[in-house]
């Protein structure tokens, strides 16, 4: 019985630790953010890579998203022969849940992953000590322009993914179902309103800090050499993941 | 001048330093010597705040720098320059980047500007002509030789070297000690140089302390090594695997 009670204590300490870290990490980052203490030169790579590198993967996706979603609202629709609601239908899940989801969820093993080896990297081969000697604090000059890169692109990116996703929607409506593309957007514009739209921005905003903010803790907390990466990059993704699904279930049901 | 007072530092259940007293005068080159594990390169990290001691206190030209906090240690660093071991150069950048960064952040010129200053640095080194590649083409000694231009560029009183002319060919060996030298006789640059190589020891260290067993053993000029009967020290000077130093 005791030994349960140490493993649990030890479980509670290390989680409370961590939570602790990333609470302090977030304002670090936010008030950094908010007086641009960052690096100009850092900020712009890191919006080159985190944004134009996705920009592909994120395309392909969304289109994916838009299509899936037609297929599965499609089979209701064609049952009760309600083709003007399909585009409502699948534009509904896709800005509100989907969209948001995939993406951010593509966004944490593409991004917040490659964000936690390169730092992690960086503090086993001792790189954050050395700017540290050489008087540059690593907040503003690593991870607030890191912060700054994930954050606008996530949500630039989700805008992105959303219009495409709808476009691939149409298309395989098209396709699939011989839906006019006419009739799928005329369902959006009737259906769908703009708080349906913003309350999907909204979550990719939370996921974007998520992401941001998990990815660059457990970067810096590294320890360890190669080993320890690769352990930081893991626990990185797990959860940058799970912290994408607690903040959908929050904003869901906060915005619902 | 450097003094370390009483140094005590443990990692977990490992003592590293156990009541280390250091003194370096201003100018001069110091080199700590000692096995591999001995805790040179964790006592030179207290001075500009890498590492905080359990006990004891290091003082910088007569300012108590031992609990200062992350944000005041920026200051010390920039009059004292640490080259770690490992070169530490930042792989995204150029080797030009690399030594422009601390320019650029601290002394308020143009990117082109900072980059001509770095190009000096470089020229140092003798690695101006790689200056537009990156860290992962080339080997440790020449990353080594970037990193010794990286930490001059803010003109610090004091460098601290973390086995500068390891893995390194003997010329270029030869360039890092002369430059150590110059910077000494030229501008006053106080240096500890962390080391195990022999020929720079007894090439240009004014003094030698040789760490054993978190405390120091001999703490005198090179000559001292050649004449000492402390048996540890002549193990350790003449590489002998078999004595009473424990390996």
């Amino acid at each position: 019985m005791s030994a349960l009670l140490h493993v649990v204590g030890t479980v509670f300490l290390a989680v409370a630790e961590t939570v602790g870290a990333l609470t302090v990490l977030v304002f670090q980052l936010a008030w950094g953010t908010l007086r641009l203490q960052m690096d100009p030169m850092e900020a712009w790579r890191n919006l080159y890579k985190v944004g134009v590198k996705s920009f592909p993967i994120v395309v392909v996706t969304a289109i994916l998203v838009g299509a899936i979603m037609v297929i599965q609202t499609g089979q209701l629709v064609a049952e009760f022969d309600a083709f003007g609601l399909l585009g409502w239908g699948a534009g509904f899940a896709t800005l509100r849940e989907v969209g948001p989801v995939m993406i951010g969820l593509m966004f944490s093993g593409r991004v917040g992953a490659n964000n936690t080896a390169e730092l992690g990297t960086m503090k086993v081969t001792e790189q954050v000590d050395a700017l540290r000697a050489l008087s540059i604090d690593p907040l503003p000059y690593l991870l607030v322009p890191r912060f700054v890169a994930i954050v606008s692109m996530m949500v630039l990116l989700t805008i992105v993914g959303d219009l495409t996703a709808l476009a691939g929607g149409a298309l395989t409506a098209k396709v699939l179902l011989g839906v006019e593309p006419a009739l799928f957007y005329h369902s959006i514009d009737e259906y769908l309103k703009l708080g349906d739209f913003l309350n999907g921005l909204a979550k990719a905003l939370f996921f974007g800090v998520a992401i941001a903010t998990v990815s660059c803790h457990y970067g810096m907390s590294t320890e360890g050499g190669a080993v320890g990466v690769g352990r930081s990059v893991n626990n990185s993704v797990v959860a940058s993941a799970v912290s994408i699904f607690l903040f959908d279930y929050v904003i869901t049901y906060v915005l619902k | 001048m450097i003094e370390f007072i009483d140094i005590y530092k443990a990692f977990g259940p490992k003592e590293v330093l156990k009541g280390v007293n250091l003194e370096v005068q201003k100018g001069e080159i110091m080199f700590i010597i000692g096995q591999s594990g001995a805790g040179k390169s964790v006592l030179v990290k207290h001075l500009v705040g890498l590492l905080r001691p359990d006990k004891g206190r290091v003082i910088l030209d007569g300012e108590d720098i031992t609990d200062l906090s992350e944000r005041a240690f920026y200051r010390i660093r920039k009059k004292c320059s640490y080259v770690f071991q490992n070169s530490t150069l930042f792989d995204s950048m150029t080797l030009l980047d690399n030594v422009a960064l601390p320019i650029r952040k601290h002394q308020h010129v143009t990117q082109r500007r900072a980059r001509e200053l770095a190009m000096e640095k470089l020229a140092l080194v003798g690695m101006q002509g790689e200056a537009s590649r990156y860290p992962a083409d080339f080997g440790d000694g020449m990353r080594k030789k970037v990193a010794i231009a990286r930490a001059l560029t803010l003109n610090p009183e004091f460098v601290i070297f973390d086995e500068p002319t390891t893995g390194i060919d003997p010329i270029s060996a030869n360039i890092v000690d002369r430059l150590i030298t110059d910077l000494s006789e030229r501008l006053g640059v106080t240096s500890i140089v962390v080391s195990h190589d022999l020929r720079s020891i007894f090439g240009v260290a004014d003094r030698v302390a040789m760490l054993y067993k978190g405390q120091f053993v001999l703490d005198g000029p090179p000559s001292a090594y050649r004449t000492t009967d402390d048996p540890i020290v002549q193990q350790f000077i003449n590489g002998r695997p078999e004595g009473p130093m424990e390996v």
